[in-house]
């Protein structure tokens, strides 16, 4: 007992029974018994007990004097490992991993080998990732414990996360001589999976083969055996097994793409004709599957293409498949098949309507084609024009489709989306609310129209949307943050983000990024569960997972979002007024819809304010319930509440901006964004050689890309300007944009640029605007280059000609208001549906939500 | 999180030898906690062998010569002398903490100009 202050007999038979209440819960109990020795005034000052209230206060929720009794134990018994493993128990419940591992540090200082501190240490430093120090850790576990089976994969999985696979294998196959197998031992089998997953990774694909081989009786996940064979065959280049492995494979699942994928790999047929015999032979195997139908489509051509692509859309038509035009998407990357599918599809049009067969001449003894094959037909069709961005036809044939079949709820939705594409958001959500309710038990569709709700800014009527489907008795908002849904969550930052709410956007964006906290945290759970499991694999690729968790699409929309209003919030400081003048959607919106929104906003804030007395009200009401029932579940840390306006009100929006820089940095360096919004942020923090870091980086990207051209140019000018500079700091950023731009002059670097890229738009755009910037005197040229329209021009789309557009109004070429009426004109006739290039007072349409469910 | 229901392994409780319980974290406790009684006892076995002293043997040596290399290259970087200012001039530039800023000025041999290229990779 190293405690400077052993307890007697009786005392410590209470202090043991402390420990037990802890360990059982019994929380109440356990205080009872700190009181008994505590109360005696010889121990009043005992410090092990005093640590034991502590987090025994703890688990009640009861944090503050948690700390207190913690911490005056450990001052009363510096020496006691027990005092320092609370503490670091304590910490750890708040989630402080960093110092909880300090306290476990100190506390193995009086207790080098004790077993479960040191298994806490290493959860705390696998979780924290700090893998040289698990790998410490797991080595004296290993020692003091050498007869555990968790002892020996730990300790090899340490190497094996520091990438020493040959120690990482050392370790495994001494550990397997020691065990004895048993007849069907998934564990063990798991083990061995693990084993040569490792030599995998390792690259030793000869050994893993012949692993895989002499260990085959014991191995039980066969599909996999399988599946790895395949792939370390045609690593190794040895096709004719690999093919073998991967017709089994196919014949298993004929449906699976990647089998098909290691089969041609396989037999690397260069020959177009033996490649289609491949799939004719699947195809006659398997006559239902449609995955040897569809794939010779994307390397057949000409003919032999239009042959196949008849029959597979026949059958799809006939049969009545939605999703036949998601099928078929990926091959419209070539503009010829594109052609052939066209030809194809109106040609059966044609002939439906007027034989009801899909062909002109043909054999009238067989069966007709079923009344719904014209629909099909026709709600292809409309995709297929809506793709291609032609409006009209689009319109035309859902509209066809929808005579054909009135109530079929994929033609609103369909019809919704076009309008969207077209630029008509207020269209598409009366549209989307009809085919909601036409089916409102669909939580689909229930989805689908809360999104487009909240893409016209109406967020309070999507939240109602929503909240059909959440639970009772909580907002839909808290139940969607609760759920960790987050398309919904980024739908409404943005949605704010347009109203000009920053506050409210960045409180979505926040949650968001709690949300992939939570999920790191959730982590722990794993650590000793799959080690026990022996799910080693699967525990292994979670590790990884986790690792670049934050390169999630979700995370680096809402990134963005919040870096956007972070840099505005820095060029535009909050006061209260700016969130009423916000600066509305100019997407979507004429002045006049402004002005009926604006109105509708107050009212609609005014709901609002009065909801959220109500929902604070109910929150009172649960908290009590919360206090009353003793087994509160207590879940992690109480996060701090998010409150819009503190959000707001930031003082310093650029550290705010960064800690959602941060992870894309990290985990999506392969963006040319990350690094033009980390330009941005530094640019404005006027560090020269951090915004040279983000060029230099999204130079290895896409030198092109035009966001980041106009970082570049920016940048060359601001270095131009400015003045003194630290001897080291001005070599660095000489020598180094010399590099990126052979000491050309910036007005040249940006006419190459544009000669590069003459014909895109953005790249035009961008262009055009620098070179205003670099000399006002080109101005009519710049925005002669910013206004192209010319179908010679690729990317003329309503979303580029909006931020032209913007841009024009901004002021970025200087006072230019004819122009941009001009411009608007020009785009509207393009554009006939984007309400954006209305000219205002011409379209007195007011959203109206066609059955009241959402007003 | 696994926080709670946890075992503090203090010596005055272990009666009966080591608790070998591992933390448990309390979502799991319910669903699973049969799940668990039914396999745990793998994790009492014991593993029977007489090679265990061997192998303990080989692994202690790579243990030990690894931590062996891992101070020579410490020794190795801090002999390179740095100037103070220069790692000022980083951690000022390039917002980051002084031991990085350190450690790489040290890594480029203390030349400033080749540390902040490397670092605007």
């Amino acid at each position: 007992m190293p405690s400077i202050n052993p307890l007697p007999p009786k005392e410590n038979a209470l202090f043991k029974r402390i420990l037990k209440c802890y360990e059982q819960k019994q929380y109440k109990s356990g205080l009872k018994f700190a009181k008994q020795i505590l109360t005696n005034v010889k121990f009043a000052e005992h410090g092990e007990t005093l640590a034991m209230k502590g987090l025994t206060l703890n688990c009640l929720g009861r944090k503050e004097e948690a700390y207190d009794y913690v911490r005056r134990g450990l001052r009363n018994d510096l020496k006691s490992h027990v005092c320092w493993h609370v503490y670091g128990l304590l910490q750890r419940s708040d989630r402080k991993y960093e110092e909880a591992i300090k306290c476990y540090r100190h506390a193995l200082k009086w207790d080098k080998d004790n077993l479960q501190i040191l298994r806490d240490l290493s959860l705390l430093q696998i979780q924290m990732r700090d893998l040289e120090g698990y790998k410490d850790t797991r080595y004296q576990l290993l020692v003091l414990r050498p007869g555990q089976r968790a002892s020996w994969i730990g300790y090899a999985m340490s190497y094996h996360l520091l990438k020493d696979y040959t120690m990482a294998l050392r370790i495994l196959d001494e550990f397997r001589k020691t065990q004895s197998v048993k007849t069907y031992d998934y564990e063990h089998s798991e083990l061995l999976m693990y084993q040569n997953f490792v030599m995998r990774e390792a690259g030793m694909y000869k050994e893993a083969l012949e692993f895989l081989n002499e260990n085959d009786e014991q191995l039980l996940d066969r599909l996999s055996v399988q599946e790895i064979k395949a792939e370390i065959l045609l690593k190794l280049n040895r096709r004719e097994e690999a093919a073998k492995i991967a017709q089994a494979l196919t014949d298993r699942n004929p449906e699976n793409w990647a089998y098909y994928k290691y089969l041609e790999d396989a037999l690397q047929l260069d020959n177009v004709e033996e490649r289609c015999k491949i799939y004719s032979e699947k195809e006659k195997k398997f006559p239902r599957a449609t995955a040897p139908k569809r794939l010779p489509l994307t390397f057949t051509t000409g003919d032999r293409f239009r042959r196949l692509t008849d029959t597979f859309l026949r059958t799809a038509i006939r049969k009545g498949v939605p999703p036949l035009f998601v099928t078929m998407r990926p091959l419209y990357t070539d503009p010829a098949k594109v052609k052939i599918i066209e030809e194809l599809a109106l040609s059966y049009v044609k002939n439906l309507k007027e034989t009801d067969y899909f062909d002109a001449n043909c054999d009238t003894s067989e069966e007709k084609e079923p009344a719904t094959a014209l629909l099909w037909t026709y709600y292809y069709l409309a995709q297929h024009y809506d793709y291609l961005s032609q409006t009209q036809k689009a319109l035309e044939y859902v509209d066809a489709a929808l005579e054909h079949t009135p109530l079929l709820i994929e033609l609103y939705v369909l019809k919704a989306k076009i309008k969207r594409h077209a630029g008509d958001i207020n269209e598409g959500v009366k549209l989307m609310d009809e085919a909601q309710s036409l089916d409102t038990a669909d939580r689909y569709i229930n989805s689908k129209c809360g999104k487009y709700m909240l893409r016209a800014n109406l967020i309070q009527e999507a939240a109602e949307m929503c909240s059909k489907f959440t639970r009772e008795g909580v907002s839909a908002m808290e139940n969607l943050n609760e759920m960790q849904c987050m398309w919904f969550q980024l739908e409404c930052a943005s949605s704010y983000q347009r109203l000009g709410k920053w506050g409210e956007a960045l409180k979505k964006c926040h949650e968001i990024d709690r949300h992939f906290s939570e999920i790191i945290e959730d982590q722990f759970d794993f650590h000793t569960y799959c080690m026990r499991k022996m799910t080693l694999r699967a525990y292994v690729e979670l590790l990884q997972l986790e690792d670049k968790l934050r390169s999630h699409p979700f995370y680096v929309r809402a990134a963005h979002i919040a870096i956007e209003i972070y840099l505005h919030l820095h060029d535009h400081p909050w006061t209260p007024e700016s969130e009423q003048n916000n600066d509305l959607d100019s997407e979507n919106l004429t002045p006049a819809e402004l002005r009926k929104l604006k109105r509708k906003q107050k009212k609609k804030e005014r709901k609002a304010e009065e909801e959220r007395e109500k929902q604070l009200a109910e929150q009172k009401k649960r908290e009590q319930q919360n206090k009353k029932s003793q087994d509160n579940d207590l879940d992690g840390p109480k996060e701090e509440e998010l409150i819009p306006d503190e959000l707001a009100k930031t003082d310093n929006p650029l550290e705010g901006a960064i800690k959602f820089l941060k992870p894309l940095q990290l985990l999506s360096p392969n963006l040319v964004q990350t690094h033009v919004v980390a330009y941005e942020i530094y640019s404005r923090k006027g560090k020269l050689l951090l915004m040279l870091q983000s060029i230099k980086r999204g130079y290895q990207i896409d030198k092109d890309d035009p966001q980041l051209h106009t970082c570049f140019i920016k940048f060359l000018l601001h270095v131009k300007k400015v003045g003194e500079l630290s001897e080291g700091v001005k070599t660095v950023i000489e020598q180094e944009v010399g590099k990126l731009t052979d000491n050309k002059p910036i007005s040249r670097i940006n006419q190459e640029f544009l000669d590069r890229n003459h014909n895109s738009l953005p790249h035009l755009f961008a262009g055009g605007q620098m070179m205003y910037l670099i000399d006002p005197s080109t101005r009519e040229l710049a925005i002669q280059l910013a206004t192209t329209v010319s179908s010679n021009v690729k990317g003329v789309t309503r979303l580029v000609c909006i931020d032209v557009l913007d841009s024009l109004c901004k002021g970025d070429f200087g006072m230019c208001e004819r122009e941009a009426t001009d411009y608007q004109a020009q785009c509207h006739n393009i554009f006939p549906y984007a309400t954006a290039f209305m000219i205002p007072d011409n379209n007195p349409t007011e959203p109206m939500l066609s059955n009241g469910s959402a007003s | 999180m696994a926080t709670d229901g946890e075992s503090v392994d203090v010596d005055l409780h272990e009666e009966n030898g080591q608790t070998t319980k591992e933390p448990k974290s309390k979502k799991h406790d319910s669903g699973t906690a049969d799940l668990e009684k039914v396999t745990d006892y793998v994790e009492e076995a014991e593993i029977s062998s007489q090679s265990i002293g061997d192998v303990m043997k080989a692994v202690s040596d790579q243990q030990k010569l690894e931590v062996a290399e891992k101070q020579v290259k410490e020794k190795e970087l801090t002999k390179v002398k740095i100037n103070k200012d220069d790692v000022d001039i980083i951690v000022n530039e390039m917002e980051i903490s002084r031991t990085v800023a350190e450690k790489t000025l040290r890594k480029h041999k203390g030349n400033l100009v080749e540390a902040l290229v490397a670092l605007t990779d």
